[in-house]
C-alpha cells in the first residue's frame, strides 16, 4: 500500500514518459518518411501514365499502373547492354580489390619489415586524395598505355583502393599468430596461408569489402564519363541514364527519368536488403578501429 | 625463415603497391609537376613547357579564368561548410535515435535512412530533380497545401547550391547516422548512471557526457563530409552545369571542365593543387581544434 500522494507523482511520471515517447515515436516516423519518401515517389511515378505525372495536383498512387515507362526508357537507352557492362565493370573491379586488399592487408597485419609503417601511412593517405585531384594527368597516363574508351580503361586504375587494404588489415590482425606460425611450421606457403586459413576467419569483412566496392562501382559516374569519351558503347548503366533528363526535356519525361532511375537503384539496394548487417559492421569496425 | 617472409612481404605487397603507385600516387605527383607547365591535355607529358607559377597567377587573376576559379572556391567553401552543419547535428539526433531503447523500431530506421546510401549519385540526381520541379514537383505542392508560395530552387541563384545540398544530405546522412552510433555505442552507460544519481537531467548529460565523448566520431565525421562534399558532381553537370549564374560552379565540376573538357592540363592541375592544399589545410585545422579542446 502506497500513500496517495506518492501515488499521483508517479503517475504523473508515468505521463510524462508516455508522452515522450510518443513525441520521440512521432519524430521517428516524420524522419523515416522524409527519408524513404523520394525512392517510394520515384518508384509509384516510374508506373505513371504521361498524363498522370503531370496532373496537378499531384496523383500520388498511379490509378492503372503501366509499365510503358520502362518501355520506353528501353527505346531510348539499350538497358541490357548498359546493365552487362555496369555488371562487368563492377564484378571485375571487386574482384580485383578483395585480391589485392587482402594480400597487402595480410602483409601490413602479419609481416614485419622495414618501413612498414610508412608505407601503410602513404597508402592510407590516399583515400583522403578526392578523385579530381588526380583525374587529369590520369585520363593522360590511361590513353597513354592505349586503355581509353575501354571497359579497361575503367577497370584497372581501380584494382586496388586504401580503403580495402585498411579494413583488411584491421580485420586480419586479429586473427591469432598462432593459427598462421602453425601453419608456416608445416610448410605452407604464405599465399596458400592467406587463402586457405586466414581467409576463412576474416570471411564477413571481405563480404562487406566486396558489397562496397561493388555498389561503389556500380555507382560510379565521373571516371567513367571521364575515361570512355562519348565511347556510348562501353556506357555504363549510371552514364546511359543521365541522357534520359535530356530526352524529350520537360515535365513530360517524368515517367521515364523515374523509370531508369529506378533500375539503377534496384541493383545495389537488392544487395543491401539481403545483406545489411554486412554493411554496417563493417562501417561501425572501420571507424571505431580506426 | 625471416628472410623469406621478407620476401613474401614483398610478394604480398606488390600488386596493390604497383596499382595504387602508379594510379594514385604517380597522377598526384604528375598534377603537381603539371601545375607548373604550360600543357594541353591533349597532347603527350613531354610536350609540356615550364613557365614557373604562371598558371597560379592566373587562377587567382582578374581575367575571367580568374574570375569563374575563385567563384567554383567560394562555391565549394559554401557548399562544404553548409554539409558539415547539416550533416554533424543530423548525424547525433539520428543516431540518438537509432540507439534509444524507449520506443522499438531504431533498427528500421537505420535501415530506412542507410539505404539511400546505396542508391547511386545518378538516380539521386533524376530523381530530386523532379521533386524539385517548380510547378507539378511534390515539394512546390506539398508547399502549396501547407499554403506557402512555390520556391525556385535549383533554378534561382539564390537557392540552387542550398538545393544541391539537400539531396546530398539526404543521401548521405544514414552512412553518417552508423557512425554516430557507433560513437554512442563507445560511451560506457554507468556514466550515464552516475549522471542520473547526482541529479542531472537528460539535458545536462547530453551536454556533459554525450557530446564531449562523442568529439572523436565527430572529428572522423567532419573530416568524410569534407572530402566527401568537394565530389559533387552529378547533380551539377547534369542539371544545373554550374548555373544559374555560377551559382553552383563547384570545384569538382570545374576542374574538369577546364583540364578536360577544354583540355588546359596546366591551368586545371594548378586548381587541383589548390584544391588539395586547401583541403589539407582545414583537415589540419580541425585536428588542432579537436585536440586542443581535449586540452580544456
Amino acid at each position: 500500500m502506497s500513500a496517495p500522494g506518492r501515488s499521483a507523482s508517479s503517475q504523473l511520471a508515468r505521463k510524462r514518459l508516455a508522452g515522450r515517447r510518443a513525441l520521440l515515436a512521432t519524430l521517428m516516423l516524420l524522419v523515416a518518411v522524409a527519408s524513404a519518401f523520394p525512392l517510394l515517389w520515384m518508384v509509384l511515378s516510374s508506373l505513371k501514365t504521361p498524363a498522370e505525372t503531370m496532373q496537378v495536383p499531384p496523383v500520388w498512387i498511379p490509378r492503372t499502373p503501366s509499365l510503358e515507362a520502362y518501355e520506353k526508357v528501353s527505346g531510348v537507352i539499350n538497358v541490357g547492354r548498359s546493365m552487362w557492362n555496369s555488371l562487368v565493370i563492377a564484378t571485375i573491379t571487386t574482384a580485383g580489390i578483395l585480391v589485392t586488399s587482402m594480400m597487402a592487408g595480410y602483409a601490413f597485419a602479419k609481416h614485419h619489415f622495414p618501413g612498414r609503417s610508412l608505407l601503410f601511412s602513404v597508402l592510407i593517405a590516399t583515400m583522403f586524395l578526392p578523385p579530381i585531384v588526380t583525374l587529369i594527368p590520369l585520363y593522360r597516363l590511361v590513353g597513354s598505355i592505349g586503355l581509353n574508351a575501354s571497359l579497361a580503361g575503367i577497370i584497372v586504375p581501380n584494382l586496388a583502393n586504401a580503403f580495402g587494404i585498411f579494413l583488411m588489415r584491421q580485420f586480419i590482425a586479429g586473427v591469432p599468430d598462432d593459427l598462421i606460425d602453425a601453419a608456416r611450421m608445416d610448410g605452407a606457403s604464405e599465399l596458400l596461408i592467406l587463402f586457405k586459413i586466414v581467409a576463412p576467419s576474416v570471411a564477413p569483412a571481405i563480404a562487406a569489402l566486396a558489397l562496397f566496392a561493388f555498389v561503389y562501382h556500380w555507382n560510379s559516374y565521373l571516371w567513367p564519363l571521364t575515361v570512355l569519351q562519348g565511347n556510348a558503347e562501353h556506357y555504363p548503366l549510371v552514364i546511359s541514364l543521365s541522357r534520359l533528363l535530356s530526352y524529350n526535356r520537360g515535365a513530360l519525361n517524368t515517367g521515364l527519368v523515374m523509370a531508369g532511375a529506378t533500375l539503377a537503384v534496384l541493383p545495389p539496394l537488392v544487395l543491401f536488403v539481403l545483406l545489411q548487417r554486412f554493411f554496417v559492421d563493417s562501417i561501425v569496425g572501420s571507424a571505431v578501429k580506426g | 625463415m625471416i628472410k623469406n617472409y621478407r620476401a613474401s612481404a614483398g610478394i604480398m605487397l606488390a600488386p596493390a603497391v604497383t596499382l595504387i603507385g602508379v594510379f594514385i600516387l604517380l597522377p598526384m605527383l604528375l598534377t603537381i609537376w603539371l601545375s607548373f607547365q604550360d600543357w594541353s591535355t591533349q597532347t603527350p607529358f613531354s610536350n609540356a613547357s615550364f613557365i614557373g607559377f604562371d598558371n597560379f597567377r592566373e587562377v587567382f587573376g582578374p581575367t575571367s579564368v580568374g574570375r569563374h576559379f575563385k567563384r567554383a572556391l567560394l562555391n565549394t567553401a559554401i557548399y562544404t561548410a553548409l554539409s558539415v552543419m547539416l550533416i554533424l547535428p543530423l548525424s547525433v539526433a539520428f543516431g540518438l535515435m537509432v540507439y534509444q531503447r524507449d520506443v522499438a523500431g531504431g533498427t528500421a530506421l537505420r535501415a530506412v535512412l542507410f539505404s539511400t546510401y546505396m542508391v547511386p549519385m545518378i538516380a539521386v540526381t533524376l530523381v530530386w530533380s523532379k521533386l524539385y520541379s517548380p510547378s507539378e514537383g511534390p515539394l512546390n505542392q506539398m508547399l502549396g497545401l501547407a499554403g506557402i508560395g512555390p520556391q525556385p530552387w535549383l533554378s534561382s541563384p539564390r537557392s540552387a547550391l542550398i538545393s544541391i545540398v539537400v539531396l546530398n544530405v539526404w543521401q548521405q546522412i544514414g552512412y553518417f547516422t552508423v557512425l554516430a552510433v557507433a560513437g554512442l555505442t563507445q560511451i560506457p552507460g554507468s556514466l550515464y548512471e552516475a549522471a542520473t544519481l547526482d541529479g542531472a537531467n537528460r539535458r545536462e548529460q547530453f551536454r556533459f557526457i554525450t557530446l564531449p565523448l562523442l568529439r572523436r566520431t565527430l572529428l572522423f565525421s567532419a573530416v568524410i563530409a569534407i572530402i566527401n562534399a568537394v565530389q559533387v558532381f552529378e547533380p551539377v553537370a547534369l542539371i544545373t552545369q554550374g548555373g544559374p549564374v555560377g551559382s553552383t560552379n563547384v570545384l569538382t565540376y570545374h576542374i574538369r571542365r577546364v583540364g578536360i573538357e577544354r583540355a588546359q592540363g596546366g591551368l586545371g592541375s594548378a586548381m587541383a593543387v589548390m584544391l588539395m592544399l586547401a583541403l589539407i589545410v582545414v583537415v589540419c585545422a580541425l585536428f588542432a581544434f579537436a585536440n586542443r579542446k581535449d586540452d580544456e
